[in-house]
């Protein structure tokens, strides 16, 4: 026989437990676990997953490293399918359903741009690691940081390489209708008039068209001396055959990042030869850990990385050692990322404000050339391994 | 000049290529009035079958059209019996929804057991030419002109000479009568779809050296392919491959004299221009 | 008896509103009751904004039943007049500072405009030849706005940057930083097109549409002016579909040509309501019941979770992986299913094929024979 007061403090335990239950189903951020939080968007299908997937391999070395060194953390992965929309839902989820701590990617510029705002309305440290689109990190956003260099200098250091080897006059740009190749095409067509080349072909493509033969064929016609192209891979590989099926020879194929610096397309020997490239990292550069983490990349996944592999490594890194560091707290880990320094597979890397960005790290890009099926770092200086082979010699 | 000539001939090439879905869809059309809007998907199937011989056997493209031909003509057939033909009396909307939601479940499926990841086929020739007259000639693009050329021409001999082939020519005429005169609809209604979807598959096996492979590919040339028929006349065939070659030019010289990303738009104007003016097509008998 | 009623009722469709007898009424009258209380239980955003999916939904669905469904006339492009919406609005709000309750009347007026234009091009086709006109007519506006850059920002799109705050009087309303306002917003949406839906079909426009639908060529000789009636329709149903649009610019606050103007999604738009059942009022609202909840379900690999937590497949297993990997981005493919489905075994969508089970055990006697598409007999 229970007494009264038992019951009493049944049902009380009984309601308490209920109503916990409907709090947390409608505030499930109460419930949250111990552990630390981390979220990653990423296009892991649809039509970026062939790129996507380098990002994740990236993360996922870095959890190894993480779980090695004792950082705790876990990963909570979403998928954008390569849209800027469900990038957004993904993030919404992220913080206001998983609580995390921060958030690393996403990989598009569009999805980065609109995820952007997100992490400033909510107030959650977003790191970016491989969106080139400049205005991601002009908007003034105190919560948003970004580790790789923005389109700007993927076309400035391509131009300041041919300019240092010869002369060329004039440029064609031939780059896909989308937030990446719109915007890394109008940086390169800024830096160009500031470098007095003359823009002589602008001729934005539709993604998937089986035939881009008029179209070059037309730039052959103007007689450009650099061609500057920004496409994902297959387009890429498809720009190249049909550019060399109506012969168009320019001084030299200038390649904005992407799908130009995929080992797909260079193992394509008879169309990549002597293609020059920006690339955010190679393998063979001077950062401490960069060649190791080729090698590791390689045996673990059979492909060697991209660029981007090693930018989503490096901003896990960041962002969890942080995280940890700062026991979870986002207004904390927002100040340690402003004040920070690193240094690892991608260099030095601090956030700074300069020149209209804020929170941007100033990382140096690379200019690569694919000799024989392979890359070699050409510019700068600092950084080369082997000379560039200019101008074009030809198909 | 020689640009004018340089896209005209690629838009000649090309349109080939669209000239083989556009036949495959004319005759499904004229045969059995179905307009299939899965028909780009069935492209895409023939691409990827083409991408699995290719990268299973190493048998060429090209090559590999022996096997894809049959191969797509059972499926077409097998697609007609268990689906088209329950819907071939019903309202032509519900027909168009069925097939749109055929094309949604191919395009779907080969999406989970591939991925979205584009796939491309690399061979020797890939991006090879030939030198015509001083122009420089795709040549994978030109082998496959070939071989639509003579699949074209022993289509049309079958069509015209074969008792099936006139079979089938009755059933598009008027299928009432040549079903009193003794010819099995029914059976006329397999073969065109097959045939149909035979055509739809070779011409993916023939485009997929110079073109790149996704589950979604088929999206682009079911439009298209709907504009050569109607261009061309529904149900005739020597007025799809006109209408393949007259979009194929039209989208070349666009591309260069108005803007690659607006070529599309003009097919489509093309297109509208024809329903309004002529919608009998080229070479087609009204049948609105 | 339910079916005694319906025989009731058809000879005065005129004074009753057919099938409207008390008791649906009051459950009608419920759940939006509910629906309205809805966001003062519960205040997961997550939910809330599943629910603003759901209104969108069943918003775009009545949208296009006017056209589709009443008229007979399948429009596969109507994601022209809803990117042009979305587009008319955010262009407005975002280059020129225009509050978006100005903004919506540009939006209007402009998917009214190219409704006209459209309705005066391809009405004059039949059947299939005007469902690929409407398609190509959709692609052209896509390519436009795609390729107009100085416009309309082109590929990149438009990021809203802030709606400006709801003021009424003085007082502020909303400032739109939280779900809640949007959440009422598309309820109204929703309500809306539901009303209009219910108005043309009990109406005498409903009656030409109707015919129209059934046999274009009788409709003519009864006297029915067939493009001017059929221009009104696409008129009403391009403005309602252009509010959807306009209401997901300022929902989701990022617009790009692919997004509001692609072919899948005018696809969509006829799917929510064939699956439904097409030609009735609520058959938009059970499409949206099916294919929203379906398709987030799958998207954050619930159905994957909940087959693990049951123990039917085991996560790490290969089945499991696979359906982890790949369930969440099957919607589609389901979507297609259905749709395959309902045209082969339930022409008149999953609300008539209810109806019709219901139907048939409390009337064991059809006298009526069910036709292919909607009903004629006054039955919703």
């Amino acid at each position: 026989m229970r007494s009264t007061a038992e019951i009493a403090r049944c049902a009380r335990s009984a309601s308490l437990s209920v109503a916990a239950l409907a709090a947390s189903l409608a505030f499930p951020g109460w419930v949250a676990a111990e552990t630390l939080k981390i979220g990653v968007i990423n296009s892991v299908t649809g039509p970026e997953a062939p790129i996507g997937e380098n990002l994740t391999n990236g993360i996922k070395l870095a959890e190894e490293d993480l779980a090695k060194s004792g950082t705790k953390v876990e990963l909570v992965w979403e998928d954008d399918t390569g849209k800027p929309q469900i990038a957004m839902s993904a993030m919404e989820k992220l913080a206001t359903r998983d609580g995390v701590a921060g958030v690393v990617g996403p990989y598009t510029s569009a999805s980065a741009n609109a995820v952007a705002k997100l992490a400033q309305r909510y107030q959650v440290p977003l790191l970016v690691p491989a969106a080139a689109k400049e205005e991601i990190t002009r908007q003034g956003y105190q919560w948003v940081y970004r580790l790789n260099a923005p389109a700007n200098v993927y076309a400035q250091v391509l131009l300041d390489a041919v300019t240092e080897v010869g002369k060329p006059k004039t440029i064609a740009f031939i780059y896909e209708n989308t937030d990446f190749g719109t915007s890394t095409a109008d940086a390169g067509k800024k830096y160009a008039e500031k470098k007095g080349i003359k823009i002589v072909a602008d001729e934005p493509y539709s993604k998937g068209s089986p035939d881009y033969r008029s179209t070059l064929t037309k730039v052959k016609s103007l007689n450009p001396e650099l061609v500057f192209m920004v496409s994902y891979v297959v387009d890429a590989i498809l720009l190249m055959r049909q550019a060399r099926e109506v012969g168009l020879k320019p001084q030299a194929f200038l390649g904005g990042g992407a799908g130009f610096t995929t080992a797909q397309f260079a193992s394509d020997k008879a169309i990549s030869g002597n293609v020059l490239t920006s690339t955010q990292w190679a393998d063979d550069v001077k950062w401490p850990g960069a060649s190791d983490f080729a090698k590791r990349y390689l045996s673990k996944f059979g492909k060697e990385p991209t660029y981007h592999a090693a930018c989503a490594y490096a901003s896990m890194m960041i962002m969890a050692d942080t995280a940890a560091k700062q026991g979870g707290d986002r207004k904390k880990i927002r100040n340690a990322l402003a004040s920070g320094s690193w240094k690892g597979i991608m260099g030095d890397v601090k956030f700074e404000a300069y020149d209209g960005y804020t929170n941007q790290n100033k990382h140096p890009m690379l200019v690569l050339q694919i000799q024989n099926g392979n890359f070699a770092a050409v510019y700068p200086p600092d950084f080369a391994t082997k000379k560039p082979v200019y101008p074009f010699p030809g198909w | 000049m020689r640009v004018l000539l340089q896209s005209t001939a690629s838009g000649i090439l090309i349109g080939g290529v669209y000239a083989l879905v556009g036949i495959g869809l004319t005759i499904i059309y004229g045969v059995m009035r179905v307009i299939n809007f899965a028909h780009g998907e069935l492209l895409m199937i023939g691409m990827y079958l083409t991408w699995i011989i290719f990268t299973s056997f190493g048998v060429d493209p090209f090559l590999s059209i022996a096997i894809t031909i049959p191969a797509m003509f059972l499926f077409g057939a097998f697609l007609q019996r268990v689906l088209i033909n329950r819907v071939l009396n019903a309202l032509p909307q519900n027909q168009i929804l069925l097939t749109i939601g055929l094309g949604l479940v191919l395009s779907n499926v080969v999406m989970l057991i591939y991925t979205s990841d584009y796939k491309i086929i690399t061979t020797r020739y890939s991006s090879s030419t030939i030198n015509l007259a001083g122009l420089p000639i795709s040549t994978p693009l030109a082998i496959s002109l070939l071989i639509t050329t003579v699949i074209t021409a022993i289509l049309y001999f079958f069509l015209l000479k074969t008792d099936t082939g006139q079979a089938i020519r009755a059933t598009a005429q008027d299928r009432d009568a040549a079903q009193l005169m003794g010819i099995n609809v029914k059976r006329m209604s397999v073969l065109a779809f097959g045939i149909g979807t035979a055509l739809a598959g070779t011409a993916g096996a023939l485009v997929s050296p110079t073109y790149y492979i996704f589950p979604q590919v088929g999206g682009a040339f079911t439009l298209k392919a709907f504009v050569i028929v109607v261009l061309g006349g529904m149900g005739s065939v020597i007025g799809a491959t006109l209408g393949g070659i007259i979009i194929g030019v039209t989208e070349s010289l666009a591309a260069v004299y108005v803007s690659s990303g607006m070529k599309e738009v003009f097919v489509y104007v093309l297109f509208l221009l024809v329903l309004l003016f002529k919608p009998a097509g080229l070479l087609g008998r009204s049948r609105m | 008896m339910r079916g005694a009623r319906q025989v009731k009722t058809f000879g005065r469709i005129h004074l009753t509103a057919s099938g409207f007898a008390a008791l649906p009424l009051l459950i009608v009258a419920a759940v939006v009751a509910a629906l309205f209380v809805f966001p003062w239980l519960v205040a997961s955003p997550y939910l809330l904004h599943l629910m603003i999916l759901l209104f969108l939904s069943v918003a775009m669905g009545e949208s296009w039943n006017v056209i589709g469904g009443y008229c007979g006339q399948y429009s596969v492009g109507h994601a022209a007049y809803f990117g042009v919406g979305a587009y008319a609005a955010l262009m407005l709000l975002q280059y020129k500072h225009i509050a978006p309750w100005w903004g919506v009347w540009v939006a209007i007026a402009a998917a009214l405009i190219i409704s006209l234009l459209i309705g005066t091009i391809c009405f004059r086709l039949r059947g299939p030849y005007f469902v690929l006109a409407s398609i190509a007519v959709a692609e052209i506006i896509r390519l436009v706005v795609l390729n107009w850059k100085q416009l309309t920002n082109g590929a990149e799109g438009i990021l809203l940057v802030d709606i400006p705050p709801l003021m009424l009087g003085g007082r502020l309303v909303t400032d739109w930083l939280s779900k809640t306002p949007f959440y009422y917003l598309g309820l109204i949406l929703a309500l809306a097109t539901l009303l209009v839906n219910y108005l043309v079909q009990h109406s005498k426009l409903g009656y030409y549409l109707q015919a129209i639908r059934e046999d274009q060529d009788a409709a003519h000789s009864l006297g029915i002016n067939l493009s001017f009636y059929k221009n009104v329709a696409l008129a009403i149903s391009a403005l309602l579909t252009a509010l959807s649009g306009v209401f997901y610019g300022l929902y989701i606050g990022f617009i790009d040509p692919a997004s509001v103007l692609g072919v899948d999604l005018s696809v969509q738009m006829v799917l929510i309501c064939i699956i439904g059942g097409i030609g009735t009022n609520f058959g938009p609202v059970v499409g949206a019941l099916v294919l929203v909840p379906l398709s987030e379900a799958l998207r954050a690999n619930l159905l994957s979770k909940f087959l693990f937590s049951i123990g039917v497949v085991q996560e790490t297993s290969r089945v499991g992986g696979f359906l982890k990997e790949n369930l969440a981005h099957a919607h589609v493919l389901i979507y297609g299913i259905l749709v395959v489905v309902v045209i082969l075994f339930m022409p008149d969508g999953v609300l008539g094929f209810g109806k019709k089970l219901i139907a048939r055990r409390a009337r064991p006697l059809s006298a009526t024979p069910t036709p292919l598409v909607g009903g004629l007999d006054g039955s919703t």
